[in-house]
Protein backbone atom coordinates (compact mmCIF):
# COMPACT_ATOMS: atom_id res chain seq x y z
CA UNK A 1 0.00 0.00 0.00
CA UNK A 2 1.51 3.00 -0.88
CA UNK A 3 1.81 5.75 2.13
CA UNK A 4 -0.94 8.24 0.12
CA UNK A 5 -3.60 5.78 0.64
CA UNK A 6 -2.37 5.48 4.66
CA UNK A 7 -5.23 7.24 6.41
CA UNK A 8 -3.56 9.72 8.60
CA UNK A 9 -3.62 8.32 12.31
CA UNK A 10 -5.22 11.23 13.64
CA UNK A 11 -8.05 10.93 11.20
CA UNK A 12 -9.10 7.24 12.70
CA UNK A 13 -8.51 8.94 16.22
CA UNK A 14 -10.70 11.87 15.43
CA UNK A 15 -13.77 9.44 14.26
CA UNK A 16 -12.88 6.87 17.39
CA UNK A 17 -13.51 10.46 20.06
CA UNK A 18 -16.81 11.13 17.60
CA UNK A 19 -18.33 8.03 18.82
CA UNK A 20 -16.66 7.56 22.02
CA UNK A 21 -18.56 11.11 22.94
CA UNK A 22 -22.17 9.55 21.51
CA UNK A 23 -21.83 6.90 23.50
CA UNK A 24 -20.80 8.94 26.75
CA UNK A 25 -23.66 10.81 26.15
CA UNK A 26 -26.10 8.73 25.34
CA UNK A 27 -25.02 6.63 28.64
CA UNK A 28 -25.35 9.19 30.82
CA UNK A 29 -29.07 10.70 29.08
CA UNK A 30 -30.48 7.28 29.22
CA UNK A 31 -29.26 7.12 33.10
CA UNK A 32 -32.03 9.39 34.07
CA UNK A 33 -34.73 6.42 33.22
CA UNK A 34 -32.72 5.00 36.94
CA UNK A 35 -35.98 4.56 38.89
CA UNK A 36 -38.74 6.31 36.45
CA UNK A 37 -39.03 3.80 33.88
CA UNK A 38 -42.22 3.38 33.04
CA UNK A 39 -42.60 -0.20 34.24
CA UNK A 40 -39.65 -2.25 36.29
CA UNK A 41 -38.56 -4.57 33.28
CA UNK A 42 -38.08 -1.18 31.41
CA UNK A 43 -36.43 1.00 33.72
CA UNK A 44 -33.65 -2.19 34.21
CA UNK A 45 -33.32 -2.61 30.74
CA UNK A 46 -32.52 1.31 30.05
CA UNK A 47 -30.87 1.90 32.94
CA UNK A 48 -28.28 -1.56 31.97
CA UNK A 49 -28.24 0.04 28.30
CA UNK A 50 -26.82 3.04 29.63
CA UNK A 51 -24.28 1.11 31.65
CA UNK A 52 -23.31 -0.37 28.69
CA UNK A 53 -22.77 2.90 26.64
CA UNK A 54 -20.71 4.63 28.91
CA UNK A 55 -18.76 1.27 29.42
CA UNK A 56 -18.05 1.53 25.39
CA UNK A 57 -17.09 5.33 25.98
CA UNK A 58 -14.46 3.91 28.56
CA UNK A 59 -12.98 1.24 25.91
CA UNK A 60 -13.27 3.67 22.88
CA UNK A 61 -11.61 6.82 24.89
CA UNK A 62 -8.76 4.10 26.43
CA UNK A 63 -7.70 3.81 22.90
CA UNK A 64 -7.05 7.82 22.82
CA UNK A 65 -5.35 8.23 25.99
CA UNK A 66 -4.47 6.53 29.69
CA UNK A 67 -6.81 9.34 31.54
CA UNK A 68 -10.17 8.44 30.56
CA UNK A 69 -12.01 10.44 32.83
CA UNK A 70 -9.88 13.80 31.41
CA UNK A 71 -10.97 12.94 27.66
CA UNK A 72 -14.54 12.00 29.38
CA UNK A 73 -14.93 15.26 31.46
CA UNK A 74 -12.20 17.56 30.90
CA UNK A 75 -12.49 18.84 27.79
CA UNK A 76 -13.82 22.17 26.73
CA UNK A 77 -17.51 21.63 24.94
CA UNK A 78 -16.01 22.73 21.78
CA UNK A 79 -14.03 19.95 22.06
CA UNK A 80 -16.77 17.09 22.17
CA UNK A 81 -17.59 15.77 18.55
CA UNK A 82 -21.04 14.08 20.00
CA UNK A 83 -23.83 14.12 17.24
CA UNK A 84 -26.10 16.39 18.34
CA UNK A 85 -29.43 13.32 18.33
CA UNK A 86 -27.01 11.67 21.68
CA UNK A 87 -27.03 15.14 23.05
CA UNK A 88 -30.99 15.61 23.60
CA UNK A 89 -32.69 14.96 26.76
CA UNK A 90 -35.02 11.60 27.78
CA UNK A 91 -37.55 12.90 29.56
CA UNK A 92 -40.86 11.39 27.21
CA UNK A 93 -40.34 7.85 27.20
CA UNK A 94 -41.68 7.58 23.35
CA UNK A 95 -39.02 9.75 22.47
CA UNK A 96 -36.46 7.71 24.22
CA UNK A 97 -37.40 4.83 22.46
CA UNK A 98 -37.68 6.23 18.60
CA UNK A 99 -34.03 7.87 19.11
CA UNK A 100 -32.55 4.57 20.82
CA UNK A 101 -33.77 2.39 17.94
CA UNK A 102 -31.89 4.73 15.41
CA UNK A 103 -29.07 5.05 17.40
CA UNK A 104 -28.47 1.34 18.38
CA UNK A 105 -29.50 0.59 14.75
CA UNK A 106 -26.80 3.19 13.50
CA UNK A 107 -24.19 1.82 16.35
CA UNK A 108 -24.50 -2.07 15.01
CA UNK A 109 -23.80 -1.02 11.85
CA UNK A 110 -20.84 1.15 12.92
CA UNK A 111 -19.23 -1.13 15.07
CA UNK A 112 -19.67 -3.74 12.17
CA UNK A 113 -17.45 -2.20 10.21
CA UNK A 114 -14.55 -2.01 12.65
CA UNK A 115 -14.77 -5.14 13.69
CA UNK A 116 -11.63 -6.04 11.07
CA UNK A 117 -9.87 -2.85 11.62
CA UNK A 118 -6.63 -2.58 10.91
CA UNK A 119 -6.11 -0.70 14.34
CA UNK A 120 -6.34 -3.98 16.22
CA UNK A 121 -7.21 -2.70 19.99
CA UNK A 122 -10.38 -0.73 17.86
CA UNK A 123 -11.38 -4.21 16.08
CA UNK A 124 -11.35 -6.09 19.64
CA UNK A 125 -13.21 -3.37 21.23
CA UNK A 126 -15.28 -3.69 18.73
CA UNK A 127 -15.94 -7.03 18.69
CA UNK A 128 -16.85 -7.49 21.84
CA UNK A 129 -19.26 -4.50 21.77
CA UNK A 130 -21.16 -6.11 18.92
CA UNK A 131 -21.85 -8.88 21.56
CA UNK A 132 -23.65 -6.63 23.92
CA UNK A 133 -25.53 -4.67 21.03
CA UNK A 134 -27.84 -7.28 19.88
CA UNK A 135 -29.46 -7.23 23.26
CA UNK A 136 -29.82 -3.39 22.80
CA UNK A 137 -31.35 -3.74 19.28
CA UNK A 138 -33.37 -6.76 20.11
CA UNK A 139 -34.83 -4.13 23.26
CA UNK A 140 -35.33 -1.61 20.78
CA UNK A 141 -36.79 -3.41 18.22
CA UNK A 142 -38.85 -5.79 19.75
CA UNK A 143 -40.35 -2.87 21.49
CA UNK A 144 -41.33 -0.92 18.67
CA UNK A 145 -42.44 -3.45 16.47
CA UNK A 146 -45.29 -4.72 19.39
CA UNK A 147 -46.10 -0.72 19.76
CA UNK A 148 -46.79 0.00 16.46
CA UNK A 149 -48.86 -2.87 15.86
CA UNK A 150 -51.06 -0.56 18.08
CA UNK A 151 -52.91 2.74 16.67
CA UNK A 152 -51.67 5.12 19.53
CA UNK A 153 -48.67 3.55 19.73
CA UNK A 154 -48.64 4.50 15.70
CA UNK A 155 -49.91 7.65 16.16
CA UNK A 156 -47.75 8.57 19.27
CA UNK A 157 -44.08 7.18 17.59
CA UNK A 158 -44.43 7.75 13.80
CA UNK A 159 -44.58 11.33 13.69
CA UNK A 160 -41.10 11.07 15.99
CA UNK A 161 -39.43 9.43 13.34
CA UNK A 162 -39.62 12.76 11.32
CA UNK A 163 -38.49 14.71 14.31
CA UNK A 164 -35.26 12.39 15.12
CA UNK A 165 -34.38 10.46 11.75
CA UNK A 166 -32.77 13.41 9.66
CA UNK A 167 -31.24 14.42 12.64
CA UNK A 168 -29.69 10.83 13.56
CA UNK A 169 -27.88 10.69 9.86
CA UNK A 170 -25.72 12.91 11.32
CA UNK A 171 -24.12 9.49 13.39
CA UNK A 172 -22.59 8.53 10.14
CA UNK A 173 -20.97 12.08 9.69
CA UNK A 174 -16.90 13.00 10.80
CA UNK A 175 -15.13 15.49 11.96
CA UNK A 176 -14.26 17.74 8.69
CA UNK A 177 -10.93 17.03 7.05
CA UNK A 178 -11.70 13.75 7.87
CA UNK A 179 -11.96 11.53 5.16
CA UNK A 180 -14.08 8.14 5.50
CA UNK A 181 -12.44 6.72 2.33
CA UNK A 182 -9.17 7.12 3.54
CA UNK A 183 -9.98 4.96 6.36
CA UNK A 184 -11.47 2.25 4.60
CA UNK A 185 -8.53 2.32 2.20
CA UNK A 186 -5.89 1.77 5.22
CA UNK A 187 -8.63 -0.72 6.18
CA UNK A 188 -9.29 0.81 9.40
CA UNK A 189 -13.30 0.53 8.57
CA UNK A 190 -14.71 -1.57 6.30
CA UNK A 191 -16.98 0.45 4.56
CA UNK A 192 -17.40 4.11 3.47
CA UNK A 193 -19.89 6.30 6.09
CA UNK A 194 -21.86 6.58 3.16
CA UNK A 195 -22.28 2.73 2.55
CA UNK A 196 -23.61 2.74 6.42
CA UNK A 197 -25.79 5.30 6.66
CA UNK A 198 -27.82 3.55 3.45
CA UNK A 199 -27.48 0.17 5.18
CA UNK A 200 -28.79 1.70 8.27
CA UNK A 201 -31.61 3.69 6.31
CA UNK A 202 -32.52 0.73 4.62
CA UNK A 203 -33.13 -1.16 8.16
CA UNK A 204 -34.91 1.90 9.60
CA UNK A 205 -37.36 1.71 6.25
CA UNK A 206 -37.90 -1.86 6.97
CA UNK A 207 -38.63 -1.82 10.19
CA UNK A 208 -41.71 1.21 9.96
CA UNK A 209 -42.51 -0.92 6.42
CA UNK A 210 -44.66 -3.23 8.56
CA UNK A 211 -46.92 -0.27 9.00
CA UNK A 212 -46.74 1.36 5.23
CA UNK A 213 -44.61 4.38 6.97
CA UNK A 214 -41.60 5.84 5.28
CA UNK A 215 -39.43 8.38 7.53
CA UNK A 216 -38.85 11.82 5.77
CA UNK A 217 -35.04 11.95 5.19
CA UNK A 218 -33.38 14.84 4.31
CA UNK A 219 -33.07 14.81 0.18
CA UNK A 220 -29.90 16.15 -0.99
CA UNK A 221 -27.44 15.58 2.21
CA UNK A 222 -23.92 14.80 1.47
CA UNK A 223 -22.37 12.23 3.00
CA UNK A 224 -20.13 12.54 5.19
CA UNK A 225 -20.32 16.20 4.97
CA UNK A 226 -18.91 18.16 8.12
CA UNK A 227 -21.32 18.24 10.59
CA UNK A 228 -21.64 20.65 13.31
CA UNK A 229 -21.77 17.98 16.23
CA UNK A 230 -18.38 16.50 14.39
CA UNK A 231 -16.75 20.21 14.22
CA UNK A 232 -17.76 21.30 18.34
CA UNK A 233 -20.55 22.87 17.85
CA UNK A 234 -22.45 21.97 20.89
CA UNK A 235 -26.46 21.50 20.72
CA UNK A 236 -28.09 23.88 23.52
CA UNK A 237 -28.61 20.58 26.04
CA UNK A 238 -25.20 20.22 25.82
CA UNK A 239 -24.31 22.51 28.69
CA UNK A 240 -26.89 21.07 31.29
CA UNK A 241 -25.81 17.33 30.21
CA UNK A 242 -22.21 18.09 30.85
CA UNK A 243 -22.90 20.02 34.35
CA UNK A 244 -24.50 17.16 35.45
CA UNK A 245 -21.55 14.41 34.44
CA UNK A 246 -19.02 16.89 35.70
CA UNK A 247 -21.20 17.33 39.57
CA UNK A 248 -18.98 16.08 41.37
CA UNK A 249 -15.67 16.18 40.09
CA UNK A 250 -16.57 19.72 40.64
CA UNK A 251 -17.15 19.76 43.73
CA UNK A 252 -14.02 17.77 44.37
CA UNK A 253 -11.49 17.57 41.55
CA UNK A 254 -9.91 14.57 43.72
CA UNK A 255 -12.56 12.11 43.91
CA UNK A 256 -11.99 8.74 43.23
CA UNK A 257 -14.77 5.93 43.10
CA UNK B 1 13.67 -13.44 42.86
CA UNK B 2 13.71 -14.81 39.78
CA UNK B 3 11.21 -14.03 36.92
CA UNK B 4 9.18 -17.33 36.88
CA UNK B 5 9.05 -17.91 40.77
CA UNK B 6 7.74 -13.99 40.94
CA UNK B 7 5.30 -14.70 37.90
CA UNK B 8 3.77 -18.13 40.08
CA UNK B 9 3.82 -16.43 43.12
CA UNK B 10 1.53 -13.34 41.24
CA UNK B 11 -0.75 -15.88 39.33
CA UNK B 12 -1.28 -17.50 42.73
CA UNK B 13 -2.08 -14.55 45.06
CA UNK B 14 -4.03 -12.68 41.95
CA UNK B 15 -6.07 -16.31 41.58
CA UNK B 16 -7.41 -15.82 44.46
CA UNK B 17 -8.89 -12.36 44.44
CA UNK B 18 -13.10 -12.76 44.60
CA UNK B 19 -15.34 -10.84 42.82
CA UNK B 20 -17.23 -8.11 44.55
CA UNK B 21 -20.34 -9.42 43.53
CA UNK B 22 -19.90 -12.77 44.14
CA UNK B 23 -17.47 -12.61 47.09
CA UNK B 24 -16.68 -16.15 47.82
CA UNK B 25 -15.92 -16.69 44.33
CA UNK B 26 -12.62 -16.20 42.61
CA UNK B 27 -11.57 -13.91 39.40
CA UNK B 28 -10.07 -17.08 37.93
CA UNK B 29 -13.51 -19.36 38.47
CA UNK B 30 -15.01 -16.37 37.06
CA UNK B 31 -13.01 -16.66 33.73
CA UNK B 32 -11.62 -12.72 34.37
CA UNK B 33 -8.11 -13.53 35.22
CA UNK B 34 -6.41 -13.89 31.57
CA UNK B 35 -2.63 -14.31 31.96
CA UNK B 36 0.34 -13.22 34.41
CA UNK B 37 3.19 -12.65 32.38
CA UNK B 38 6.90 -10.85 33.10
CA UNK B 39 7.24 -8.23 30.16
CA UNK B 40 9.94 -5.67 29.68
CA UNK B 41 12.81 -8.22 30.60
CA UNK B 42 11.49 -8.71 33.93
CA UNK B 43 10.96 -5.26 35.30
CA UNK B 44 6.76 -5.57 35.08
CA UNK B 45 4.62 -7.79 35.67
CA UNK B 46 1.81 -7.88 33.31
CA UNK B 47 -1.56 -8.89 34.67
CA UNK B 48 -4.50 -9.36 31.68
CA UNK B 49 -8.03 -9.34 32.55
CA UNK B 50 -11.36 -9.98 30.75
CA UNK B 51 -14.35 -7.70 31.77
CA UNK B 52 -17.67 -9.41 32.11
CA UNK B 53 -19.31 -6.50 30.36
CA UNK B 54 -17.40 -3.23 29.30
CA UNK B 55 -19.47 -1.67 31.59
CA UNK B 56 -19.09 -3.26 34.26
CA UNK B 57 -19.09 -1.27 37.98
CA UNK B 58 -17.29 -3.47 39.67
CA UNK B 59 -14.14 -3.41 37.47
CA UNK B 60 -12.44 -0.65 39.44
CA UNK B 61 -13.21 -2.25 42.23
CA UNK B 62 -11.22 -5.52 40.65
CA UNK B 63 -8.41 -3.98 39.37
CA UNK B 64 -7.61 -2.58 42.69
CA UNK B 65 -7.95 -5.34 44.30
CA UNK B 66 -5.63 -7.25 41.75
CA UNK B 67 -2.92 -5.25 42.36
CA UNK B 68 -3.20 -5.39 45.77
CA UNK B 69 -2.81 -9.13 45.46
CA UNK B 70 0.15 -8.76 43.46
CA UNK B 71 1.92 -6.25 45.19
CA UNK B 72 1.95 -8.67 48.38
CA UNK B 73 3.66 -11.06 46.13
CA UNK B 74 6.27 -8.96 44.86
CA UNK B 75 7.62 -7.81 47.85
CA UNK B 76 11.28 -7.33 48.02
CA UNK B 77 10.66 -7.86 44.06
CA UNK B 78 11.53 -4.95 41.56
CA UNK B 79 8.82 -5.58 39.14
CA UNK B 80 6.33 -3.08 38.80
CA UNK B 81 2.56 -4.40 38.06
CA UNK B 82 0.82 -3.52 35.34
CA UNK B 83 -3.08 -4.69 35.72
CA UNK B 84 -5.08 -4.06 32.37
CA UNK B 85 -8.12 -5.25 30.93
CA UNK B 86 -8.43 -6.17 27.19
CA UNK B 87 -11.20 -6.85 25.26
CA UNK B 88 -9.90 -9.65 23.23
CA UNK B 89 -10.79 -12.37 23.82
CA UNK B 90 -14.54 -12.05 24.47
CA UNK B 91 -15.39 -13.21 27.75
CA UNK B 92 -18.62 -15.72 28.06
CA UNK B 93 -20.37 -17.68 30.96
CA UNK B 94 -17.86 -20.43 28.90
CA UNK B 95 -15.49 -18.85 30.83
CA UNK B 96 -17.14 -20.05 34.54
CA UNK B 97 -15.46 -22.84 36.44
CA UNK B 98 -18.11 -26.02 36.50
CA UNK B 99 -17.49 -25.77 40.17
CA UNK B 100 -18.02 -21.49 40.36
CA UNK B 101 -21.25 -22.44 38.50
CA UNK B 102 -22.46 -25.04 41.21
CA UNK B 103 -21.64 -22.94 44.37
CA UNK B 104 -23.21 -20.14 42.46
CA UNK B 105 -26.46 -22.16 41.92
CA UNK B 106 -26.10 -23.03 45.53
CA UNK B 107 -24.56 -20.25 47.57
CA UNK B 108 -26.29 -17.87 45.26
CA UNK B 109 -29.32 -18.97 43.70
CA UNK B 110 -27.95 -17.55 40.20
CA UNK B 111 -28.10 -19.55 37.36
CA UNK B 112 -25.48 -19.61 33.93
CA UNK B 113 -26.49 -20.31 30.69
CA UNK B 114 -23.45 -20.74 28.28
CA UNK B 115 -22.34 -23.06 25.20
CA UNK B 116 -21.31 -25.47 27.59
CA UNK B 117 -23.61 -25.19 30.51
CA UNK B 118 -27.97 -25.50 29.89
CA UNK B 119 -29.25 -23.01 32.84
CA UNK B 120 -31.43 -24.80 35.27
CA UNK B 121 -33.35 -23.57 37.84
CA UNK B 122 -30.80 -22.88 41.12
CA UNK B 123 -34.02 -23.90 42.88
CA UNK B 124 -35.94 -26.69 41.76
CA UNK B 125 -33.35 -28.00 38.85
CA UNK B 126 -35.87 -27.80 36.26
CA UNK B 127 -33.66 -27.15 33.02
CA UNK B 128 -36.59 -25.83 30.83
CA UNK B 129 -36.47 -22.18 31.77
CA UNK B 130 -38.57 -19.10 30.12
CA UNK B 131 -36.50 -16.71 28.94
CA UNK B 132 -37.89 -12.95 30.48
CA UNK B 133 -35.70 -9.94 30.33
CA UNK B 134 -32.17 -9.77 28.74
CA UNK B 135 -31.64 -6.94 31.43
CA UNK B 136 -31.61 -7.92 35.30
CA UNK B 137 -30.38 -6.45 38.08
CA UNK B 138 -26.45 -6.42 37.46
CA UNK B 139 -25.46 -5.69 33.39
CA UNK B 140 -23.94 -9.41 33.05
CA UNK B 141 -27.50 -11.02 34.21
CA UNK B 142 -30.54 -11.23 32.56
CA UNK B 143 -33.54 -12.65 33.59
CA UNK B 144 -35.87 -16.22 33.68
CA UNK B 145 -38.72 -17.61 34.51
CA UNK B 146 -39.15 -21.50 36.04
CA UNK B 147 -42.63 -22.55 35.50
CA UNK B 148 -42.17 -25.00 37.56
CA UNK B 149 -41.33 -23.59 41.36
CA UNK B 150 -42.92 -20.28 39.76
CA UNK B 151 -39.80 -18.41 40.47
CA UNK B 152 -37.96 -15.68 38.62
CA UNK B 153 -34.27 -16.65 38.42
CA UNK B 154 -31.39 -14.43 37.37
CA UNK B 155 -29.17 -16.53 35.07
CA UNK B 156 -25.22 -14.92 34.18
CA UNK B 157 -25.17 -14.22 30.80
CA UNK B 158 -27.48 -12.58 28.14
CA UNK B 159 -28.84 -14.54 25.41
CA UNK B 160 -26.45 -12.96 22.63
CA UNK B 161 -23.61 -13.17 25.43
CA UNK B 162 -23.66 -16.94 25.81
CA UNK B 163 -23.89 -17.95 22.56
CA UNK B 164 -21.19 -15.49 20.71
CA UNK B 165 -18.40 -17.65 22.44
Amino acid sequence: MSDVNRPDPSDARQVVLALADDELCVGQNLAWWIAVGPFLEEDLALTSISQDELGHARALYGLLGDDIDALAYGRQPHEYRSAHLTELPCRDWGETLVRHFLYDTAESIRWQAFADSSWEALGAVARRALAEERSHLRHASGLLSRLLRTESGCSQLLPLFDQFAPMACELFDVPSGCSSDDLVAGGVMSSPLGDQRAEWQATVDEALAQVGYQPKWPDHKELGSPASGRDGQRSPHFATLHAEMVEVLTIDPSAVW
Amino acid sequence: MEAAVLEAAVFDAVSSVCDPEYPDVTIAELGILESVSMADNGSVVRIELVPTMLGCPALDVIRRDVAAAAQSACVGAKARIEVVFVADPVWTPDRIAPSAVAFMAREYSVAVRSALTDATCPICGNAALEHRSDFGPTPCRSVEWCPNCRNPIEVVGRVDIAVSA
